[in-house]
Order: structure tokens, then sequence, then C-alpha cells
């Protein structure tokens, strides 16, 4: 148990210093933009914008392709089966019941770079945001504290979890088990790793609601909040200067629906 | 003046969980205990493995029954409050888990530390101060920044400590608080308690290890279901059969017959490293080319400080790693040609956290998986023969899963004993282990060393290192000892004391 899925990476730039709410708006208007956007060519200029905030918000390339390393086999699947589910326009192609077309094509590849749009704009929220800031964000915003706290032990845990896979496949290995025979067979070799796993996952919610307990999860009264999350001007610039531009970019696209 | 109410008052106090099946009647865990423990005290709690410490200290913390199932009987006070009626305050009690990973569920230390005192709905600005004062006082406040994951398992059983301490118990409740650790995190956390004994902390701490317990005041055994009254530790001196009975002694008879088991070194090399290098992806380099020969039938430890390299290493000799360059050889052969599947009928591999590698539906299962998979024709005698030996026949039908810890590093041990391979490579098998497993892993080592087996022993532990004909120190992925344990060993324990 000796990693998490926590993405934050620490550092001082106006986006790691922003009111986690203000980025929860910026993430909201990012990605009601990135369904707006109709042409692959905008979506395109959007994400490239996107990319270029990021890396003034101090957001190191490492981290962003990370993410794109992530995103890869889902945004690559949608640039491939997305054409032939959604013909239009003029034929290209036709190879049997498939049929590649213009218009096809132009919307796996929105549909790739929308993709692309949102995974950047979480994790422009995911890397510049620690946990415990965003279940307080979320709290104050209206969660109950326990929903938040859901999540953020989900992230803390779930690959431990997936960590217990490897573990069982490696005990199996070292007893001889080879990968080998049809899809069925090695899906049947699985179901004990699955086992496993579901047990490990039971075993560690046990031990986590103890720990949870006994540090006062269920104290009467209400929790206090050692650092409060307050609005600061820049904050108050940040979510006005957004909003504006959103409404800059949502008229345009009124204005000219091609965008 | 009315006398002030014992710290921990527990009487006539029985506990059992429910049956595991509708066949067998419920057994209690332990039953009628009596322990009375005034304030500024300490007392240490020894028991094997199953004997029930751990259910002891959720009783106690009020943890179970109420988040368990089971029942509880007769009256437990801490202080003047009723801990079956009410549950207590982390105020009156706070308890530092076993794992202390399950209970560090925060992104950075002092978030650790604060969440507790937040759910006390302690005032904000009081909270960082007593933050910063509990990170201090157990040496922690340089790594406040750091995520608890970060941290090595000394300082994450000290920041657990830490968390809980902030909130300021009365009771302190320590389960197990050395096991897993290597003696510098052994060494951290100990100095943390016996200074919280000297400030005069109620500390009631639970030990599978009567080793552990030397230095301690009073100790109580918790033995087939009952707790002994308090008596000082010294008074135990020369009842080492009690002590083995009760499963929280090896005797030293068990430590001979390992050390005197004599190895049969064949001319030919079992296990190869030529110029090894691996590095994780994206991670800093483990093994800075290393070169190593171990002969047939040899039996070496490997030993070295947390981070040192040594499951790295020994995992080439299975193919669970591949070099990142250099070559590992298995009786000559290159370990990169074969998967770890193949290797399995050669090398032997007992991993660490042995809960966290049991998938069949009983114990019998589990112990048939290698045989049968290796395809031997003997594979039920084996099976048989290795349930026998780890004395698991009564638990054969049960699942694996639900079994306490002795049982399931015993059954490990069987898997392993049924595949009998030419090398055996245990990666620390005395870690979390009581007295009882103990001596019945000695004794199987002994037996497995005599018979010509090749012995890799990853340890901590230097007696287990001082029976060993070889013993190899490795530090930051490199070899920086190799000989015979009086050679080796007083070097590395001076080098480990400074």
């Amino acid at each position: 148990m000796s990693f998490s899925l926590d993405l934050y990476v620490p550092g001082r730039s106006w986006l790691h210093r922003c009111d986690p709410r203000v980025k929860l708006w910026l993430l909201l208007l990012g990605v009601a933009l990135a369904f707006r956007w109709t042409h692959p060519l905008t979506q395109a200029l959007y994400v490239t914008l996107l990319l270029l905030v990021l890396r003034l918000a101090g957001i190191t390339g490492r981290s962003l392709g990370w993410l794109w390393h992530q995103m890869r086999p889902l945004v690559l699947l949608m640039l491939l089966l997305q054409p032939f589910f959604t013909p239009s326009g003029k034929i290209l192609a036709q190879v049997g019941p498939l049929t590649l077309t213009v218009g096809g094509l132009n919307s796996g590849a929105l549909l790739a770079l929308r993709i692309l749009a949102m995974a950047f704009l979480t994790g422009g929220l995911l890397f510049t945001t620690d946990q415990r800031a965003l279940v307080q964000a979320f709290v104050r915003l209206g969660l109950p504290y326990t929903w938040g706290l859901t999540v953020s032990l989900t992230l803390r845990f779930l690959p431990a979890i997936g960590g217990l896979a490897t573990t069982v496949r490696e005990a199996q290995a070292s007893r001889g088990w080879v990968a080998e025979g049809n899809f069925i067979r090695r899906a049947r070799d699985y179901l004990p790793v699955l086992i496993a796993i579901v047990i490990g996952a039971l075993r560690l919610s046990d031990q986590l609601a103890l720990a949870l307990a006994a540090r006062g999860l269920d104290y009467p009264g209400p929790r206090t909040t050692w650092r409060k999350l307050q609005m600061r001007r820049v904050d108050w610039w940040v979510l006005g200067l957004s909003t504006v531009g959103f409404i800059g970019a949502w008229s345009a696209s009124l204005i000219y629906p091609a965008l | 003046m009315a006398a002030l109410a014992p710290a921990i008052l527990a009487q006539d106090l029985s506990f059992r969980y429910p049956a595991y099946d509708s066949a067998t009647a419920p057994q209690p865990v332990w039953q009628h205990l009596h322990l009375r423990v005034e304030a500024g005290t300490a007392l240490t709690v020894a028991g094997g493995n199953g004997s029930g410490k751990s259910t002891l200290c959720y009783v106690l913390a009020g943890l179970a029954p109420r988040h368990t199932d089971g029942e509880a009987h007769g009256a437990l006070h801490l202080a003047d409050h009723d801990v079956l009626a009410a549950p207590p305050s982390p105020r009156l009690v706070g308890l530092l888990f076993q794992d202390a990973a399950v209970q560090l569920f925060n992104t950075t230390a002092e978030d650790e530390v604060a969440w507790g005192l937040e759910a006390l709905g302690v005032a904000p600005e009081v909270i960082g101060p007593q933050v910063m004062l509990a990170l201090r006082r157990f040496g922690l406040l340089d790594q406040r920044h750091r995520a608890p994951w970060q941290l090595s398992g000394g300082q994450q059983k000290r920041l657990a400590l830490a968390a809980v301490w902030a909130m300021r118990p009365r009771v302190l409740l320590l389960d197990e608080p050395l096991q897993g650790l290597d003696p510098e995190g052994q060494a951290e956390v100990l100095a943390a308690l016996e200074s919280l004994r000297k400030e005069g902390a109620t500390l009631l701490f639970t030990t599978p290890d009567f080793a552990e317990v030397a230095a301690m005041q009073d100790v109580s055994l918790l033995e087939e279901g009952a707790l002994t009254a308090p008596a000082p530790a010294a008074g135990f001196a020369g009842q080492t059969q009690r002590l083995s009975a009760a499963g929280i002694l090896c005797p030293a008879e068990a430590w001979e017959k390992l050390r005197h088991a004599r190895s049969r070194i064949g001319a030919e090399t079992a296990l190869e490293v030529r110029n090894l290098r691996f590095r994780y992806p994206n991670g800093p380099a483990v093994l800075h080319g290393l070169d190593l020969k171990i002969p047939r039938g040899q039996c070496v430890a490997l030993i070295g400080p947390n981070g040192a390299g040594k499951t790295t290493l020994v995992r080439h000799f299975n193919g669970l790693l591949r070099p990142t360059m250099g070559a590992a050889y298995v009786m000559g052969q290159d370990c990169a040609s074969r998967s770890t599947g193949q290797l399995a009928r050669e090398v032997g591999f007992l991993f660490q956290r042995p809960e966290q590698q049991l998938f069949a539906a009983t114990v019998r299962e589990e112990v048939a998986y290698g045989p049968r998979r290796l395809g031997f024709p003997d594979a039920e005698a084996r099976v048989e023969r290795a349930l026998e030996h780890f004395g698991l026949r009564e638990v054969a039908p049960r699942p694996p899963a639900i079994l306490g810890y002795g049982w399931q590093r015993a059954v490990t041990l069987a898997t392993l004993a049924a595949l009998d391979p030419p090398i055996l490579i245990l990666d620390e098998p005395t870690a979390g282990l009581d007295g009882r497993g103990r001596q019945q892993l000695l004794s199987w080592l002994a037996e497995r060393r005599a018979a010509g087996t090749t012995l890799i022993l990853v340890t901590h532990e230097l007696a287990l290192a001082a029976a060993a004909d070889r013993v190899i120190a490795l530090h930051e992925g490199r070899i920086t000892a190799d000989g015979m344990p009086t050679e080796v060993l007083p070097r590395f324990s001076r080098e480990a004391a400074r």
C-alpha cells in the first residue's frame, strides 16, 4: 500500500494558489465549451490553448505526458472507430459493410479531441489541487463530508486494490501458472485473482472503517477545519475573467455555428 | 477523597465472533478476563498469533463488537466510562493499529495529524500548534509535507502514533507496534514508546514475541483464551517451556537445530548474477552492477536496510523482474528466456504478506495448486505431506483468506513444501511470526538444508542470518560485505548502530 492515485504535484503557480471552488468552476466552463465546439479545427485550437494555459500554470511536460499516455488508447480508439459509426458526406472508401466518409472522419477527430480537452481540464484541477482542498471545496459547495471523504479514500486506496491483482498473479506464477490456452481457459484462470481482490478489498474496508471510527469519525458535534478555504482577490479576478471569456466564446459559437 | 478509577478495568470480560458456519458453535476468542491497569502505568500483553490480542485492543477501544461482528460479555470501564454501553471518545482511548498504512489516509503527514483534531471539533487556531507539537514530539516535523505512503515503515508507525497522541487520549493501545519493521524502524518506535512511558502515559501494548518485552515492566500472557495476572518481565526468566507453549517464545533448540543442520554444498552453481543492473520504469537505479555466485545447497542470508535492493535482487531469480542490464542465471540457465511459471520447478518463492497471495477456496486447494499446475504425478501425496508437516489438517477444508496471520503464513510455507523445489527463496520468512510459527519454520528450514536445498533467506533478523553458511550485505544496490556470518554480522551490527 505504498502508493496512491493522488495526482497532485505541489507548486506555487497561479492555478495552484487558486481556490479549488474557482478551479471547479473553470472545469465546468471548460467542459461546456468542449461540448460546444462542433468543428475539429476549433476543437484542436481549444486543446492547444488549454495546453498552453496548463504549461503557463506550471504543470510540467512530464505530468502532461503521463496524462496523454493514459488517454492515448481511448483517443486512438475514438479516432479509429467513430468514423465508421457516423458516416456522412462524401464517401472516401468502402470495404464490405464499412464506409469511410469525410463527415465520419470529422466526427472521429472531434470526439477524440473533445476527450483530450476534458482530460487536460481535469488534469488542470487534479495536478494543482491536493485532495484535502478538493474534499473541502465539495463540502463547502454543499456535499456531505462523508461523501467527500469517500471520494478521497477511494483515490487513496484504489491502487492498493489494483496492486492485489499483481500480487496474486505473481504468487500464482511462482507456483507454476503459465499463460496458455484459449480465452475461456485464461478467463477461468483469472477467477481466483478476482476472488482474492474482493476478499482483499473487503478486508481493507473493514480495517479502514475501524481506523476511521477510532479516530473519531462519528464523534458528536461539528467538525472544524484547520485551513479554511477563503476566496481572495485573485480568485474573484479569475472567476470574473473566466466567466467573461466563457460568455464571449459561447456567443461566438452562436454567431458562427460552424465553429 | 475518592480513589482515582483505574485507567482500564475489565471484569469477567469475554468475547466471541460468530461461528464460521452453521455446523459449528461460536468459540470464544478469550473469556473471563480480569484486567486492571492503573493510570500512568504500562502493560504488555504477550500472546501467540491468533490468541486474540487484536480483538482485545478492539474491545478495549470500543470498536468491537460495535463495528465488528461478535458479542462481548462482562464489564469494561476506561476510567469511569462504561465502554460496552457507549463508545469511548478518542480523548479517552487511542489505538495504534497493527498495519499503520491502513490508519493513514490523508495526503500529507500534517493533514494526517490534523484530521483527528478536526473530528473532535478543536478550534482551527489551536489545531496548527498541536499538529506541529505532535510531529516534533515524534521526530517528523521535517516530513510534514510528505505523503504518508512515501515514508519508511518506522516513520509510518510514528506518524500513526503522532496522529493518535495528538488527540491526547488517556489510554494508548498499541497493537504489535514493532511488526514488519526493520531494526532501524523498531529502534525508532521503541524509543518513542519508551519516552511516552517515562512521561507517565497509560500504555497497553501487544506482542507475539517475548523477546520484545524484555525491556518492559509488567507482562500478562494471553494463553488458551485466558489472561494471566500482570507480572514483571524478569519474573518469566527460566519459564521457557511455558512461554513456548503459549506460542510467544521460539525455544533455543529450534535455533540450534537450524544452526547444526549441515548444508550439502555441491560443486555446481545454483544461482548467479553477472553485472546485474536494475531500475524500475521512471524510477531511480536500484541495483548497480552486482556479481554473485551461489553454489547448490548453500544457505545464504541476504541482509541490509529497507530499500537496499534485497527483494529486487531475488525477484530476478524467479523471473518476476528482468535485468535492465546484465543477467541472472538459475542452474546455469539464463532467466531471461524463461517465464516465472517455468522457473517454478527450480525456484520456490515465499513472498511477504501472506494474506495478499492466497486465492483458493480451501487450504487444501491452495496447497495443491502448484503441484497440480506443474503436473507432478504424486501431487496428492505431496499435498498430504505438506498439510501434515505444517499442522494444517484441521483447517484444510477452510478458506485460507479467513484464517489468522499465523495460519496463513503456515499455508504459504506448505505451498512451497508441496512443490519441494531445489532452490528456496524466502523473503522475510520470520516477519510477524510468533514463537510457535518460528519453531515450525526453523524446523522445516533445517530439514531442507540437510536435504541439500539451496536456501536464500532475505531477512532483517540477525539471529536467522547468523544460522546461515554465508551472509551477503546489501546497501543502496551494492554488495557491501560477503562472507561467513562471524565475519559479516559484527561489522554490519556496528554500522547499523552508527
